[in-house]
């Protein structure tokens, strides 16, 4: 699945993340920002590196601004931001999400 | 609650107009706001925030509310405004007690100094700037920065004089579509003129070469202090790029009418050195007569091709000969 | 036995922090919010939220219920599908007017259990009324389909197709009160009452309650955790309820060991609903703490 535009969504609010996903060429960027990178760092990358691959997205530069957001916060607001950044917001991808 | 604030509805003005002078705002110009927000608790505006096209303004929290979650709901809530818009690359110019605050929603400082601090967060950053940037080789590398509206011979003996002393000259071009001529018509003119020199490369000042008379100064208190903190910051934005490049001197103009250029030169000499030397080239003058692109565009106004073509080389003279139409129409619709 | 559902805690969709913690207040429903408390840029990313949620976050013993965007929204068949697939428990349809908007997201319920392979009927469903159309239409819109668990009144649209406000006695509520809790009762299914919203005055809300508890009411919808303890303070019965409760009990007990198939209580007769309250009683007030697991009053 290929990034069409730059999509945001989330927010900085506390136990939330914020995503910017933007197109990218040299595979999946991540960039962090997190008060709890050292303890939890490996696995909030882990959570974005698997949703990306189950999506199919190969190249995306990935901007998470996190504010100690659960696991499944995380893939919410991924799952929203691709859902956006690909013009596909009201047609959820079943296979990915089952 | 969040939800858009309408300015032009004196009741909601004036609310917001109490909360921004409370926190020791100035209200400059509305016309430089496109949307404010503000959060509302038991309908009681406790906080407000604005942007205009992609820098974050006026942003005030009331004082029973602050260390809290408001300001993150609040800075939050105009990112996703502006993201709405397609805009996520954003900027924000600040006290520098308030740096941290946005450094911790993942700001990223650009400048700083006693009186404010520019920061930036989105999907576009500084140093993707200057990574887009061409590099080059070379001992003596230095820049000049210009608006060119249009490229006259005053720019053009300012470009020559730096590219006979140095191994390369970087020539930024400010951009800002406010003026007569556009970006691209100014980085075709200056590139056509300069043709013959061989070590010059023009390129997009982009977002981060723009005039430092737009900085927004509405936290500055004092008057005085804002040409301060404007020109500070523009220089301390240049030398960032400047150094990441290995330009070690800046060539300027000099423009011994203008009291502004001779503050910011002053200013320049006190951030810039000792990485980067200023160095203050006089004007270069035809007769008695010291050429701007003030004048010039003076003459396309009075569309009067003769004086133009006394300021301007060659090139610039056949493009404006051949768009005087289309200029004249660009100055009518300005007025 | 029916489920108990004193409360039923708004949890706007779009904010993980109040999602995360919905948990932890004894709310006996949460209904998360898709609807009115997100705005329309924020839909596809709530939608998420509540999904992931939904199949993550442990919440206890309560009911969870969403709160969909309608079906002539871009975002409802989404939502829905959405909804179906997490395996929340109640879909709540917001702005009833008729049955047949209750039947017509049945179908689209229906479609996506089958899409999933998920058995057909398992996701239940209520029905919000919010107007002056929906409230007379009430006793249908409760009888339109076996998924339908509750249906409750939403006064702040309400009150304004009323062309009136919210007051203090809630007089402007009355009528609508009455059709919504008998088209409930006539169909067997739960009523719930609207929203109060200034949190900050607890007389006002417990004047409130009082009222909806005394029509009969299954209970009412909170948007704070504060309000929980409140209504359940209201709703738990009185010591000679409590009592009153047991002895029916006690009395079929009784009358199951003498093998008698009539049962009778100080010479009274105790008919199917008696048996019913009794039930319920005892359930509020296990709820409540009052009495222990076997029934015995705590004061004992």
């Amino acid at each position: 699945m290929e990034i069409k535009h730059t999509a945001l969504a989330g927010t900085l609010e506390s136990s939330d993340i914020q995503f910017t996903l933007s197109k990218g060429d040299s595979g999946v960027e991540i960039n962090l920002d997190s008060q709890v990178e050292k303890q939890f760092g490996k696995q909030i990358r882990k959570v974005i590196t698997d949703l990306l691959a189950e999506y199919g997205i190969e190249n995306v530069k990935v901007r998470a601004v996190d504010k100690g957001a659960l696991d499944c916060t995380i893939k919410a607001r991924l799952i929203a931001a691709i859902q956006r950044a690909t013009d596909t917001k009201n047609q959820p991808n079943w296979e990915v999400l089952g | 609650m969040e939800t858009t604030i309408n300015l032009k509805d004196p009741y909601y003005f004036k609310q917001w107009q109490q909360l921004i002078q409370s926190e020791g705002l100035f209200i400059e110009n509305l016309d430089d706001i496109t949307e404010t927000i503000g959060i509302y608790e038991n309908d009681k505006l406790i906080a407000t925030g604005s942007y205009y096209e992609n820098v974050l303004k006026y942003l005030a929290i009331d004082p029973n509310y602050q260390g809290g979650n408001t300001f993150n709901k609040l800075v939050s809530t105009l990112i996703n405004q502006l993201a709405t818009d397609n805009i996520f690359h954003i900027f924000v110019f600040t006290k520098p007690q308030y740096m941290q605050s946005f450094e911790y929603l993942g700001f990223n400082v650009i400048a700083q100094n006693d009186f404010s601090a520019l920061l930036e967060t989105g999907d576009y950053s500084i140093d993707q700037y200057i990574e887009e940037l061409p590099k080059v080789e070379g001992k003596k590398i230095s820049a000049i920065v210009m608006n060119a509206n249009p490229f006259t011979l005053g720019h053009r003996y300012l470009i020559e004089q730096a590219s006979q002393n140095s191994d390369f000259v970087y020539v930024f071009v400010v951009n800002q579509d406010v003026s007569l001529f556009k970006m691209s018509e100014r980085m075709q003119l200056i590139k056509e003129g300069t043709k013959d020199l061989t070590n010059i490369k023009v390129v997009n000042g982009g977002q981060y070469m723009v005039s430092f008379v737009t900085f927004p100064s509405y936290f500055i208190k004092s008057r005085t202090d804002v040409i301060d903190y404007q020109t500070a910051l523009d220089a301390q934005v240049f030398k960032r790029i400047a150094q990441a490049l290995h330009i070690t001197k800046r060539f300027v103009g000099d423009e011994p009418y203008s009291q502004t250029t001779e503050i910011y030169n002053q200013t320049m000499q006190k951030v810039l050195p000792p990485e980067v030397e200023l160095e203050i080239l006089d004007r270069k003058e035809v007769g008695q007569d010291i050429i701007s692109a003030t004048k010039v565009r003076q003459a396309i106004s009075d569309n009067d091709l003769a004086t133009v073509k006394k300021y301007v080389p060659e090139t610039t003279y056949t493009f404006i000969k051949e768009n005087i139409q289309t200029l004249l129409r660009r100055i009518h619709d300005g007025n | 036995m029916e489920r108990l559902r004193r409360t039923m805690m708004f949890v706007p969709g779009n904010n993980p922090a109040m999602i995360k913690d919905a948990g932890i207040y004894g709310a006996d429903s949460i209904m998360f919010d898709l609807e009115d408390s997100v705005s329309l840029t924020e839909k596809d990313t709530a939608r998420m939220l509540v999904f992931e949620a939904l199949q993550t976050v442990d919440y206890g013993k309560s009911e969870l219920v969403v709160r969909i965007n309608g079906l002539d929204t871009e975002m409802g068949k989404a939502d829905i599908y959405a909804m179906v697939k997490a395996g929340v428990e109640v879909i709540r349809l917001p702005k009833t007017e008729t049955a047949d908007d209750v039947v017509e997201t049945e179908k689209v319920i229906e479609e996506a259990e089958k899409f999933f392979g998920i058995e057909v009927g398992r996701t239940h469903m209520m029905a919000a009324i919010e107007s002056a159309e929906g409230v007379l239409n009430a006793p249908a819109i409760a009888k339109a389909s076996d998924r339908l668990i509750g249906i409750a009144l939403g006064a702040e649209d309400y009150v304004t197709n009323m062309k009136t406000h919210r007051y203090p006695d809630g007089a402007e509520l009355s009528f609508a009160r009455n059709m919504i809790l008998h088209g409930a009762r006539a169909a067997g299914i739960a009523a719930f009452d609207t929203v109060y919203s200034d949190v900050d005055n607890t007389e006002g809300f417990n004047h409130e309650v009082e009222i909806i508890h005394e029509l009969g009411f299954d209970g009412k919808s909170v948007i704070n955790p504060r309000q929980i303890p409140l209504v359940n303070a209201i709703y738990a019965p009185s010591e000679k309820e409590i009592r009153n409760a047991k002895d029916v009990l006690n009395a079929i007990e009784e009358a199951h060991k003498k093998g008698s198939g009539v049962i009778s209580l100080r010479g009274k007769m105790v008919d199917k609903p008696v048996v019913a309250r009794a039930e319920r009683t005892m359930a509020l007030a296990k709820a409540s703490h009052l009495v222990d697991e076997e029934g015995n009053i705590y004061a004992e």
